[in-house]
């Protein structure tokens, strides 16, 4: 912090003895670091790239799957993930404030700005982890159709439309039906035929879903491996033996017209039209749902099924956005950390606040990450 | 002073608290310009759509690294040692799309 420059001749300069590029060991090698650490990220990128690139289904948009926002109902697309990227850069900003108050020496300063950093950085880890929570259960589920046919689908402005679906394509549940459709499920893998009843009439499309009614006296059994089965948790467990006599009564989880969802998370382009979250209502639903694929149903997302289309687009959402909010988590450790030796006085013990300098490198690096994640997840 | 450096030009500017607030609105305005963008070229179905959002990605990035990593204050030796690996990354990103439209080529075919 002199205020002038030392001028070297060249050869002294790379002769030795002296940092060539005017930078202490520690800041050198954290740049290095986030250099490699970036060719990691690039490969999870280009990964993402080429499969999507190379698959022929269309690819879940953005703004179709990501649409809601804690405690509130309705659709607010995008709104979450803009709310998650501001609140990064506020974060990035409050830490380069605090490598500027360490310039100065001003602790309270540093102290400040770095406990503003760990707030904003842990605001952001909860958001995801939401984000994340609302990824796997999902919004209702879907299946995918076996024969490839042409239907009359809805769309928002209310206009009718022939659609062409192809063998494959994905339908979906309203989030109530596909509730009581993913617990009668569950029931028929455990129970076999006898494990539930559906009554669908073809021409009105009128859809019955029934469950006997004793299922939640077999206790244990049916409880493995479906922790978050709404329907379940509903169960009075308090009666259990006043009702197990009660073995051909049956619960009806559903009981209304069938409703359908075509197109909910993609976007088709065809003949100048955008056919995006389509209605089909009535007998075109039934057919929808009579030619439902054997065991392609998908309720929520997992690394092995999801229903918001192809499986690589639920593992690379998991793998990269969790690679990414690995290593926030990991920055807002090392912040507190620093943050406390500031509080401590041992930078200024130390003389100078280099230390606050290289974690905020790492910081914005993460911040960086984020804006090409953002860009290359949700608006591509 | 032709064959000499200067060592220590890599310091803080003096209104460094200034340019970062800049920085911060800049890179809000950015982002509020990406999510509205995105919604007025929903239905536009071209390739310059992608484009629009990775160049308002590197404008940010440039924001980012430049001022608050502290990039454009540093020596320019510094600077190329981390840019230069960053070109070849994004080279190798448009190799793999290319390839990945041939797979999906190759899919069609078959």
């Amino acid at each position: 912090m002199s205020g002038h420059s030392k001028a070297v001749s060249k050869e002294e300069l790379w002769g030795g003895g002296q940092s060539p590029f005017s930078i202490s060991y520690g800041k050198m090698m954290m740049w290095y670091f986030l250099v490699s650490d970036a060719l990691t990220f690039g490969g999870l990128l280009t990964a993402y790239g080429v499969i999507r690139h190379g698959l022929s289904e269309p690819w879940p948009v953005g703004e179709q799957v990501f649409e809601a926002l804690p405690f509130l109902h309705g659709s607010f697309p995008l709104i979450y993930v803009a709310l998650m990227t501001f609140i990064l850069i506020v974060s990035s900003v409050t830490m380069v404030l605090a490598v500027e108050a360490g310039h100065r020496m001003d602790k309270k300063g540093v102290v400040k700005w770095l406990g503003l950093t760990v707030l904003g950085g842990l605001f952001f880890l909860s958001s995801q982890a939401w984000e994340w929570s609302h990824f796997i259960h999902g919004s209702g589920g879907g299946f995918q159709i076996d024969q490839a046919m042409t239907i009359n689908a809805t769309d928002d402005k209310n206009q009718t439309l022939a659609m062409d679906l192809t063998a494959g394509s994905w339908v979906h549940f309203p989030a109530e039906l596909g509730h009581a459709y993913e617990h009668y499920q569950d029931h028929i893998e455990q129970e076999g035929a006898k494990g539930g009843k559906i009554d669908l009439d073809p021409t009105t499309g009128k859809l019955t879903i029934m469950v006997p009614a004793h299922d939640h006296d077999h206790g244990h059994a049916h409880d493995h491996g479906h922790s978050h089965d709404a329907h379940a948790d509903h169960a009075d467990h308090s009666g259990h033996d006043a009702h197990a006599d009660h073995a051909e009564k049956m619960d009806t989880l559903f009981n209304g017209d069938l409703e359908l969802i075509v197109n909910k998370y993609v976007l088709v382009h065809e003949n100048d039209q955008d056919y995006r979250k389509m209605h089909v209502k009535g007998p075109e639903a039934a057919k929808l749902f009579n030619n439902m694929m054997k065991g392609s149903t998908a309720f929520g997302a997992n690394m092995s099924k999801n229903e918001y289309g192809p499986q690589q687009y639920a593992n690379f959402f998991f793998f990269i956005t969790g690679f990414h909010g690995f290593h926030v988590l990991q920055g807002v450790i090392i912040n507190i950390v620093v943050w406390l030796m500031a509080i401590r006085g041992v930078f200024e013990r130390r003389g100078h606040y280099e230390m606050v300098e290289k974690i905020g490198l790492f910081w914005h690096f993460v911040d960086l990450v984020w804006v090409f994640v953002f860009t290359f997840f949700y608006l591509i | 002073m032709e064959h000499t450096e200067h060592l220590e030009h890599t310091e803080t500017p003096s209104d460094m608290k200034s340019q970062i607030w800049k920085t911060f609105w800049i890179l809000l305005g950015f982002t509020v310009v990406d999510i509205f963008l995105y919604f007025v070229l929903l239905s536009t179905h071209a390739m310059w759509k992608n484009w629009v959002f990775i160049i308002l990605g590197i404008i940010k990035a440039y924001y980012i690294v430049g001022v608050f990593m502290h990039m454009k204050f540093e020596r320019k030796t510094l600077m190329y040692t981390i840019i230069i690996p960053m070109l070849f990354v994004i080279f190798f990103v448009a190799l793999m799309l290319i390839e990945g439209d041939f797979t999906n080529l190759l899919r069609w075919i078959k």
